[in-house]
C-alpha cells in the first residue's frame, strides 16, 4: 500500500495573513485551539468540511493550504501503469 | 499539556482509586475466610453496586477539584484557550476510538468470565471478572484517549 502524505500550509498562511494566532483561526473554524496544532504538527488530518473552512478563513483555495504527496513507491506505480 | 489531557488524567485518577478500593475490599473479604463467598452472589452484587454509586460521586468530587485547580494554575482571562467549550471533530474521533479500544478490553474480560463458568469455578469469580473487566475497560479508555491526544490520530 502507497504511503500517502499530505502537508499544510496553515502555520506560513498565518503569518502571511496579519499574523493571526491559532486561537483565532480555531475560532473562525469553529475547533479548538489544539485541533489547530495538531494540522500543523501533521498529527491529525482534518475532515473535508474542516480543511475547506480552513482554506476559506485565509481565502484560498484548498489546494494552496493543503498538499497531497506520493512516496516514491506509489510514483513508480503510477508510471508502471 | 491540554486541557483535554489534564481533564482524562483526573478522570484515570478517580478511576484508578475506585477500582483500587474495589480489589482491596474484595481482597480483604477473601481474607476474612467467610464460607460461601464463592456462591453468595448477593453479597458480591451489592458491593459491586456500593463501588459503582462511590465511583460516580468519587468521579465528580474529582472533576470538580480538576477545574478549581485548573482555574488557579492557569489565571488566563481568555478562559476558552485552556478550557475549550466545545467538542469538535477530533475530540470526537479520538472518544469513537477510545470507546472502540475499551470495548475490546471488556469483550475480552467477559470471555475469560465465561471460561471461567466452564471451569467450573465459583460464579463470583465469574461475576468479579466481568466487573473487573468493565473497570479495566473504562481504565483503557482513558489511556487510549490520552495516547491518541499525544500522538495524534
Amino acid at each position: 500500500m502507497p504511503a500517502i502524505v499530505i502537508t499544510n500550509t496553515i502555520r506560513r498562511l498565518r503569518f502571511d495573513n496579519g499574523e493571526i494566532t491559532q486561537q483565532d483561526l480555531a475560532k473562525k473554524t469553529d475547533v479548538t485551539r489544539q485541533t489547530i496544532v495538531a494540522i500543523e504538527n501533521g498529527k491529525y488530518s482534518p475532515s473535508l468540511e474542516l480543511a475547506f473552512r480552513i482554506a476559506h478563513a485565509f481565502g484560498k483555495p484548498l489546494e494552496e493550504v493543503f498538499k497531497y504527496e506520493m512516496t516514491e513507491e506509489n510514483s513508480d506505480s503510477a508510471r508502471k501503469t | 499539556m491540554y486541557y483535554q489531557e489534564k481533564k482524562t488524567i483526573a478522570l484515570l485518577f478517580s478511576g484508578t482509586l475506585v477500582c483500587a478500593a474495589y480489589c482491596i475490599y474484595a481482597y480483604q473479604q477473601l481474607q476474612t475466610g467467610a464460607p460461601n463467598l464463592g456462591n453468595d452472589l448477593r453479597f458480591w452484587a451489592s458491593a459491586m453496586l456500593i463501588c459503582i454509586g462511590a465511583g460516580i460521586v468519587t468521579t465528580i468530587i474529582i472533576q470538580i477539584l480538576f477545574h478549581i485547580i485548573n482555574a488557579m494554575m492557569n489565571h488566563v482571562t481568555a478562559c476558552e484557550e485552556e478550557d475549550p467549550t466545545i467538542e469538535d471533530e477530533r475530540d470526537k474521533l479520538i472518544n469513537l476510538k477510545s470507546m472502540r479500544n475499551s470495548y475490546v478490553v471488556v469483550g475480552v474480560g467477559f470471555v475469560i468470565a465465561l471460561i471461567t463458568l466452564v471451569m467450573q469455578l465459583p460464579p463470583a469469580v465469574m461475576l468479579n471478572i466481568a466487573f473487573l473487566s468493565f473497570m479495566t475497560g473504562s481504565l483503557f479508555e482513558g489511556i487510549s484517549q490520552l495516547y491518541f491526544y499525544r500522538r495524534g490520530v
